[in-house]
């Protein structure tokens, strides 16, 4: 909330989580829009299908989430007409980054989260901040709820710790349908904690058969 | 940069059945810079209660100091211990006395009342109390915290699984925030017996 005249940025909350797995891709966000202490709806998707094998979900401001949706997906498009393919997740990675870095000196006000299957079939997660530097990860949590989510996946996911030598994928041994429960389960407990995190939960999982979604109820106060 | 953040601090109270425990991180930072890798941040007061200070290390000290003087007045007069309850309130006192030039600190109290039933609560630096029944949580990875001990905790648990369920929590989330860590001091208290228990975790 700012009193100035030139703060042309607001928070529309929620939370986002992706998990990656040997051989699937978990990509979830909450369905809430707030403002300030006021919700908006409850029902709002934060999650976009970029690629067959490739979704974003953003949290942050919701009118530069949606225009840079927008901007990726038509990116994206003009990439199936030049190379007769649809995007690798590790291709929309770097484009996301760049599309964002483009903004250096007005940001997009969104907190991304992209996830899905790299070349070879195995799950990838890349998160980012606001002005485009991202990593592949094996899991991340980006919004409101993040910092009450990550140390639960940090505990929860038994993916191999970074520090050892030599570098091992992050992905979690876990199968899909533990991952699954463990985001369900994870967002329980950030919708008990965080106000802007709740309403319903959707989940996208991704592996070598397709996109399945799945929606949950959360508790609505 | 937030006079709370200073120092750096992680202090978490858990209930379980007939019992509680109570740990904390056991850094001491000056900003970014490391100091101590062994600062208390739990204390006792009489055997069955004891108190977290997350916030400014100096404050959390003088404040204990003040707490424990005062203790020891009550003890002498009244010739019994304080009910946790009782406490809570003479520590949210004592903090509102400062409500225009407050001691910097967010306490966690934790004790066995009457019957041995388990107290917590905990309030923030203007001495506004917070009663729970499950978990209270302070210190600069409290949203850590928060999330790691919702996930984690259910109600009813014995001492050996209350203590797993508490390191857990706290080595969780400690791990997401630079300024505490360094290991972890857990107490668990049963009615007939205090276990302390150092922590080992990432010590960074």
């Amino acid at each position: 909330m700012s009193r100035r005249g030139d703060w042309v940025y607001e928070n529309n909350g929620g939370t986002c989580v992706a998990v990656a797995g040997a051989d699937y891709c978990v990509v979830a966000a909450d369905t809430r829009l707030s403002v300030g202490y006021s919700i908006l709806t409850r029902d709002h998707s934060k999650i976009c299908e970029l690629a067959d094998k490739c979704v974003l979900a953003s949290s942050g401001f919701q009118g530069d989430i949606k225009a840079l949706h927008k901007n990726l997906a038509a990116r994206e498009l003009l990439y199936q007409h030049q190379h007769n393919k649809r995007m690798s997740c590790p291709a929309m990675a770097q484009l996301l980054s760049n599309t964002l870095y483009y903004k250096r000196f007005f940001p997009y006000y969104a907190f991304n989260v992209l996830g899905g299957l790299d070349s070879e079939g195995k799950g990838c997660v890349f998160t980012y901040d606001a002005v485009g530097s991202y990593e592949r990860t094996g899991y991340s949590a980006q919004g409101t709820g993040s910092s009450l989510i990550m140390p639960v996946l940090d505990n929860q996911l038994k993916s191999p710790s970074p520090l050892l030598l030599p570098a091992r994928d992050a992905v979690t041994p876990l199968s899909e349908l533990e991952a699954v429960d463990l985001v369900k389960d994870v967002f329980a407990s950030a919708t008990e904690r965080d106000i802007y995190t709740g309403d319903k939960l959707e989940i996208v999982v991704i592996n070598k058969a397709g996109t399945k979604r799945e929606y949950i109820d959360l508790r609505k106060d | 940069m937030s006079i709370f953040e200073y120092n750096g601090s992680a202090v978490v109270a858990m209930v379980g059945k007939n019992c509680f425990a109570i740990a904390s991180d056991r850094r001491l930072g000056v900003q970014l810079q490391t100091v101590a890798t062994d600062f208390q941040r739990a204390f006792k007061i009489h055997d069955k209660l004891y108190i977290g200070l997350s916030g400014l290390a100096t404050d959390a000290q003088t404040l204990y100091q003040r707490l424990v003087f005062r203790h020891k007045l009550y003890q002498l007069r009244e010739e019994r211990d304080m009910k946790p309850q009782t406490f809570a309130s003479l520590v949210s006192a004592l903090l509102y006395e400062k409500r225009f030039g407050p001691y910097f600190c967010q306490p966690v109290i934790a004790g066995l009342g009457d019957n041995d039933e388990p107290f917590i609560c905990t309030m923030d630096c203007l001495g506004a109390k917070e009663l729970a029944k499950d978990f209270v949580v302070s210190g600069t990875a409290s949203e850590s915290l928060y999330g790691a001990c919702e996930s984690m905790y259910k109600p009813g648990m014995e001492p050996e699984e209350l203590f797993e369920t508490i390191s857990q929590a706290l080595l969780a989330s400690v791990d997401r925030d630079c300024l505490s860590g360094w290991g972890g001091y857990v107490l668990l208290v049963t009615p007939t017996e205090v276990q302390e228990r150092v922590l080992k975790g990432r010590m960074d």
